[in-house]
């Protein structure tokens, strides 16, 4: 309970956020496209990540919202199944387009635009996402919401059939036991990728390493990105095969605030243009170190929270 | 032997394992996950830069040499408070002391690579610090899977 608005009604008030932000972002990349805007393309790849990113918590606080209203009267319990497999799809399909979206970024902030087959992936990859968070959606609404049905009867979806749905990932984990020790390992390392490469460049907008551009050091972005996307990838798969472990977790809720706050950041240490500029032996201005130390007090919450699963909250 | 067991008898490895604080335990494996991020982190960049990751001048990179010791130093310090606590258990286990060698592979190729990549003479044969890096990687990507696998075997 935060100010008396608990997990599943959080859930309710972001839920809108992908759809119709998937739909803003696909219509300004397309609006950029028609109108030969470099800086309208650029706008539309931050909006995607910046999706991307939120859609994290619509995710999560959806499991959460699933578990607490499975059994109340009136609620479709297959339709919860259904649509939590459809969203879980829509949810890939979004990190995969933030994921290319933030490629295409970080090209346009070095070659001052995105390569075409960067931004042609992006559109492609924004038209399924689209399609994907219409129909989650659509179930979702389905869920409590049967004055929207045309007829009712229908609204028992059906369970989830597919490879892909949380039971499938449950068993996967739980069938082979070196699953999960393996994926703890990736995310260690997905860690130190992370965290080394967002400290060096902030470090650097901090005064150490000076002889070194801003610029040079961005030329390791990509692979804090790397770290970032095994770690959603191992994160997601502990989270969706031992959901009761996180869901009623206060350290899990804490980690994702962190992690969403560290995602704009790595955004802001992406595309902006004054901690760029900054040559061989120039000084950052005092609000960019500001800045910098902030990011770097974000991941070391980010690690601190997660490390404290088990003991502030009940994970294990 | 008895060592181990008069080690993790001691009011001090009592304390970190059966404490109730969060700062017993649980803070003291959190230290060590920090101080991994930093030693492997810092390790990690020079050693992407070495094998070719972007074409950044090496010498500004030194003070990352800092963070590394720091993060090791960390977690020598919290690594013995947690094999104390379980040290009949970590002193025999194969995991265990394959973790320490690497561990001491990873640091050896830190200071080679200081040596002849940071500290030479600029005419000085070089070695190949190429290699190191990629050995330095291997090395603590070993480390981090063997330590992981403690927690499961």
């Amino acid at each position: 309970m935060f100010f008396g608005v608990n997990i599943p009604h959080f859930h309710l008030l972001i839920n809108h956020v992908p759809t119709v932000g998937t739909v803003v972002g696909l219509g300004l990349l397309l609006l950029a496209l028609v109108r030969r805007n470099d800086h309208l393309v650029h706008s539309s790849l931050e909006v995607l990540f910046a999706v991307a990113l939120l859609t994290l918590p619509v995710y999560l606080t959806g499991v959460a919202a699933g578990e607490a209203i499975e059994d109340l009267a009136g609620v479709a319990r297959e339709a919860i199944e259904t649509h939590e497999a459809a969203a879980l799809w829509a949810f890939i399909g979004m990190q995969v387009t933030g994921l290319v979206a933030w490629l295409g970024l970080w090209q346009s902030r070095r070659n001052s635009r995105a390569s075409r087959s960067t931004v042609a992936s992006v559109l492609l990859l924004s038209v399924l996402t689209m399609a994907m968070m219409a129909r989650a959606a659509t179930i979702g609404g389905q869920i409590r919401h049967p004055e929207i049905a045309a007829n009712p009867e229908a609204i028992e979806v059906g369970a989830p059939t597919g490879w892909l749905t949380s039971e499938a990932i449950g068993g996967f984990v739980t069938d082979f036991p070196w699953v999960w020790p393996a994926a703890e390992t990736l995310h260690f390392l997905g860690l130190c990728l992370v965290f080394g490469v967002l400290l060096a460049v902030n470090l650097r907008i901090l005064g150490a390493m000076k002889g070194l551009s801003f610029a040079a050091l961005h030329r390791l972005l990509p692979w804090g990105i790397l770290g970032l996307a095994m770690n959603l990838m191992t994160g997601m798969l502990f989270f969706i095969a031992a959901a009761n472990q996180y869901t009623q977790n206060v350290a899990f809720y804490w980690k994702v605030l962190f992690l969403g706050l560290a995602g704009a950041h790595f955004l802001y240490l992406t595309v902006f243009s004054r901690t760029w500029m900054l040559k061989v032996g120039e000084e950052a201005a005092p609000l960019d170190k500001l800045v910098a130390v902030t990011g770097i007090g974000l991941w070391v919450g980010v690690i601190y929270w997660g490390r404290m699963l088990p003991f502030i909250g009940n994970a294990f | 032997m008895a060592f181990l067991t008069w080690l993790e008898s001691s009011g001090l490895s009592v304390w970190v394992r059966e404490g109730e604080s969060i700062w017993a335990f649980p803070t003291i494996l959190t230290l060590h996950t920090f101080g991994l991020g930093l030693l492997v982190g810092a390790s990690a960049v020079v050693d992407l830069r070495l094998l070719g990751i972007g074409r950044m001048p090496l010498e500004p990179l030194r003070p990352l040499f800092s963070v590394m010791w720091g993060g090791f130093w960390l977690n020598a310090v919290t690594g013995s408070l947690l094999f104390g606590a379980d040290a009949t258990g970590r002193g025999t286990s194969a995991f265990f002391l394959a973790k320490l060698v690497f561990v001491a592979i990873g640091v050896v190729t830190m200071v080679s690579i200081k040596r002849s990549a940071f500290d030479a003479p600029p005419d000085a044969p070089a070695g190949s610090p190429k290699l190191m890096a990629a050995l330095s990687l291997a090395a603590w990507t070993a480390a981090i899977m063997t330590g992981r696998l403690l927690a499961y075997v």
